[in-house]
């Protein structure tokens, strides 16, 4: 538990630092601060990738089995996804608000009661591991690296929610800029946002990422739930929750084709989509009784 | 536009009205936040509970309610079931009016003749002008689209070079593998539904269990768990035996996540527990009437074994276990009240010379309540005894699993195709005048404008000499 919990430490420090380097570099304008910020983000990515692995070597399986392991991965997905964004379209300003999210997120996981942080041995319904795979690596009598529905499930499903995560981070800054396009008011944190238009384009981009992802996530869970349980659907409150989170976004994709609803009202719905998400994540583990209870 | 009259048959309006109705993107995001918004009804209120227990939770009043709208079970409810299938005719709907209309467009694309005022009209669009020939600037500009995947078209003309290029155009097919995945899905459920059943059964170790629907049985060989050095649960497994006609066909072993298949049935390790209804064994005593004190120290007695009472007439035979005894004096029978062990007894079978003599319960925690033995001084008393787990399996039969993961399959091809194949068509048209060269690109997408709006400026700025290199984004560092 040492040194995952070292590299949280300093994953923390990055992360702080991180979003207050994009801050900075947003509010003075400076490229050497965006610059700086950008590297700063590599290496939290690099710090977050490290409390996975070790955490992966300290329970001896892989490290999605309870709520703060799978925050750790929530935080590695958001930023690396936020940094493949930033290298392909050049905008940094999205880092002001997605490094400032990843920091909150990092202060929730850490303020997790220690029962949610622990290593813990896998239970009977979490130990799947794919036969194929299996007989694969006992060639090299490594089987006990192989993978199963279970991780596949989990970072399908994360990968899903850091897109969401990304595009509600955009959205907000959607209806910003677009309210002082349309108020024509000239505001200097305001120019440095790309134009509402390319946003909106950008926030449809990150849930072209999410929704597929968080489809395989859904269906993975559902064909090892036919593993485990014996029924690929049984309608309890996770499962629920992940369905009313994909009609939602499902609803963002079509409303971006129907005229009159594009744009404000797109956003509004990438938003919703984002909450149900957290409900979906955090609050179904606390408040709704099912079977997801670890995590 | 002329208001044509209408004269169609009542029943064709009508279905004209129904079709445009469902036709309708407003009645998919209608229905979609709808869903969204009940289902959540149904994770906050625990489903199929017994009543009494709503009663207790919400009241009388709110009770009532939940009853009456069903909101108990209410991913049944007729109301939910009406808006999936509202959904589904809106997306059978939607597939019917688009798809071929798309299809045929798709298919008759390339223009039979080239019209350079469509580049005016792309969203996407860059006019230069080049000190070059035409007939080179043409096969530079050729040479670019090859380069980045464009399919191409040359529409030469006097005195000037037309271009039609595109590329991706399955791509804009991606929505409707989506959809019909969606309908493969839905049916999947329904065979599922309709075709299948699911059942649960407790076997003790040795017992035979029937397969509902099926000739074949199964049989539990052996039950054990695993332990982590910690004491947690690591693991529970059964061994089963499928027996059919009498002979085993398949032995395997199941665990959590590892169920056997024989048949279409698949069997799954749910769960476990001490049997309320067998033992392994029991230990017996022969003791004194009168003071209960033992005559023979206890004897070990396995289950269906019969065992001679040392120095007695006697023999016993161990035949039965509950384990919480109970007895329906209206039905006259024996049964165990709860599967825990709050009053376990023991049934015996007392034979003298081959022949019953009798047939009693020995209670453990009341011995000697009911004489065992025919016998004036000595009687019988059970002083403990191994129980055996049962292991719970839930078998299921569900011959619609498989169209749901095939249109699973064909939904991830369909995401592929919708979310990261992009429909471009791009139109070049390149003139001379005088001695330069004039040249105008515009295109289009079907979606992610920031794509072609870099390649058309990539392109652009590679035409004219502005060679930044490939990787040079035109949307820039706007810091
Ligand atoms: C749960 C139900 C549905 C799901 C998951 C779904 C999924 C999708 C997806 C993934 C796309 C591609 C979106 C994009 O490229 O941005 C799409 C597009 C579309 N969907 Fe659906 N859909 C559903 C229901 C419907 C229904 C009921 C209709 C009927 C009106 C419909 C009409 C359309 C249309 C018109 C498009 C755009 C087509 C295009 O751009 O080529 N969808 N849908």
């Amino acid at each position: 538990m040492i040194l995952s919990l070292l590299f949280f430490t300093f994953s923390f420090v990055f992360y702080a630092i991180t979003a207050l380097l994009y801050i900075g570099s947003w509010v003075f304008k400076k490229r050497w601060l965006g610059q700086a910020a950008t590297a700063m983000a590599v290496i939290a990515a690099f710090s977050t990738g490290m409390i996975l692995i070790f955490r992966a070597t300290e329970a001896g399986h892989a490290p999605f089995s309870n709520l703060w392991e799978s925050m750790m991965l929530f935080v590695w997905a958001v930023n690396v996804g936020y940094l493949i964004m930033e290298y392909k379209h050049k905008f940094r300003v999205m880092g002001a608000f997605v490094m400032t999210f990843e920091v909150l997120a990092m202060l929730s996981a850490f303020l997790l009661p220690y029962k949610f942080k622990s290593a813990e041995p896998l239970n009977p319904a979490l130990q799947n591991k794919w036969h194929w795979m299996t007989d694969l690596l006992s060639r090299w009598g490594a089987q006990k690296y192989a993978i199963g529905w279970l991780d596949f499930h989990v970072v399908t499903t994360f990968i899903g929610y850091a897109g969401f995560a990304i595009s509600f981070g955009i959205s907000i800054m959607f209806l910003l800029k677009n309210r002082s396009e349309e108020g024509g008011r000239k505001s200097a944190l305001m120019d440095a946002f790309p134009e509402a238009r390319v946003l909106d384009e950008l926030g449809y981009r990150t849930i072209a990422w999410g929704f597929p992802f968080l489809t395989t996530g859904i269906i993975s869970g559902a064909v090892w739930a036919n593993y485990a349980w014996g029924t690929y659907w049984s309608w309890d409150p996770k499962e629920t929750w992940s369905l009313i989170t994909w009609f939602i976004y499902a609803a963002y994709l079509h409303a971006r084709v129907t005229k009159g609803w594009r744009g404000r009202k797109a956003a509004y719905l990438s938003i919703a989509g984002f909450l149900a998400v957290i409900f979906l994540y955090w609050g179904v583990s606390f408040v709704l009784p099912g079977l997801h209870a670890y995590a | 536009m002329t208001v044509e009259k209408d004269n169609r048959a009542w029943y064709r309006k009508a279905g004209g009205k129904a079709w445009y109705f469902f036709n309708s993107l407003k009645l998919t995001l209608f229905v979609l936040i709808t869903l969204a918004i009940v289902s959540i009804f149904g994770t906050v209120v625990e489903q199929n509970l017994p009543i009494a227990k709503y009663h207790a939770q919400y009241g009388a009043k709110w009770t009532k309610i939940i009853l009456m709208t069903g909101v108990n079970d209410m991913y049944h409810a007729n109301w939910f079931v009406f808006l999936l299938a509202l959904l589904t005719v809106n997306i059978i709907v939607c597939t019917f009016e688009r798809f071929p209309p798309k299809w045929k467009s798709l298919l008759t694309h390339k223009p039979s003749r080239f019209d350079p005022r469509v580049i005016d009209k792309c969203a996407h669009h860059h006019t230069i002008t080049l000190n070059e020939n035409a007939a080179s600037v043409r096969d530079r500009v050729t040479e670019l689209l090859k380069k980045k995947k464009f399919n191409i078209e040359k529409y030469d003309a006097e005195g000037a070079y037309n271009i039609y290029a595109w590329r991706g155009t399955w791509g804009r097919l991606g929505s409707d593998v989506v959809h019909i995945s969606l309908l493969l899905i839905l049916l999947g459920a329904i065979v599922g539904s309709f075709a299948g059943y699911k059942d649960y059964a407790t076997i003790n170790v040795g017992d035979v269990a029937d397969v509902p629907y099926n000739a074949f049985k199964v049989r539990l060989d052996k039950f054990w768990i695993e332990y982590y050095d910690t004491g947690q649960i690591r693991q529970y497994n059964s061994n089963l035996t499928v027996i059919e006609n009498g002979k085993e066909v398949l032995k395997q072993q199941i665990w959590v996540n590892e169920p056997l298949y024989y048949k279409g049935v698949r069997f799954y390790q749910s769960s476990y527990g001490p049997s309320w209804n067998k033992v392994e064994s029991a230990d017996i005593a022969l003791v004194k009437k009168k003071t209960g004190d033992a005559v023979r120290g206890p004897f070990t007695v396995k289950w269906g074994e019969t065992v001679i009472v040392p120095k007695t007439p006697y023999s016993v035979k161990l035949v039965d276990y509950v384990a919480d005894f109970a007895y329906d004096e209206k039905n006259k029978i024996i049964y165990s009240q709860s599967p825990e062990a709050n009053n376990p007894a023991v049934g015996i079978e007392v034979y003298e010379k081959g022949k019953v003599v009798s047939t009693p319960w020995l209670f453990l925690k009341y011995p000697g309540v009911v004489p065992a033995l025919p016998d004036k001084d000595n009687d019988l008393m059970v002083t403990g005894y191994r129980g055996v787990m049962y292991s719970g399996i839930s078998l299921n039969k569900d011959p619609g699993t498989n169209i749901v993961w095939a249109g699973s399959v064909v939904m991830a091809l369909g995401f592929i195709m919708a979310f990261f194949v992009f429909h471009r068509r791009v139109w070049v048209h390149i003139r001379e005048t005088g001695s330069l060269t004039e040249v105008k690109i515009g295109g289009m997408i079907n979606k992610n404008n920031l794509v072609l709006e870099e390649e058309l400026k990539n392109i652009a700025d590679r035409l004219s000499g502005n060679q930044t290199g490939p990787d040079k984004r035109s949307t820039g560092d706007r810091q």
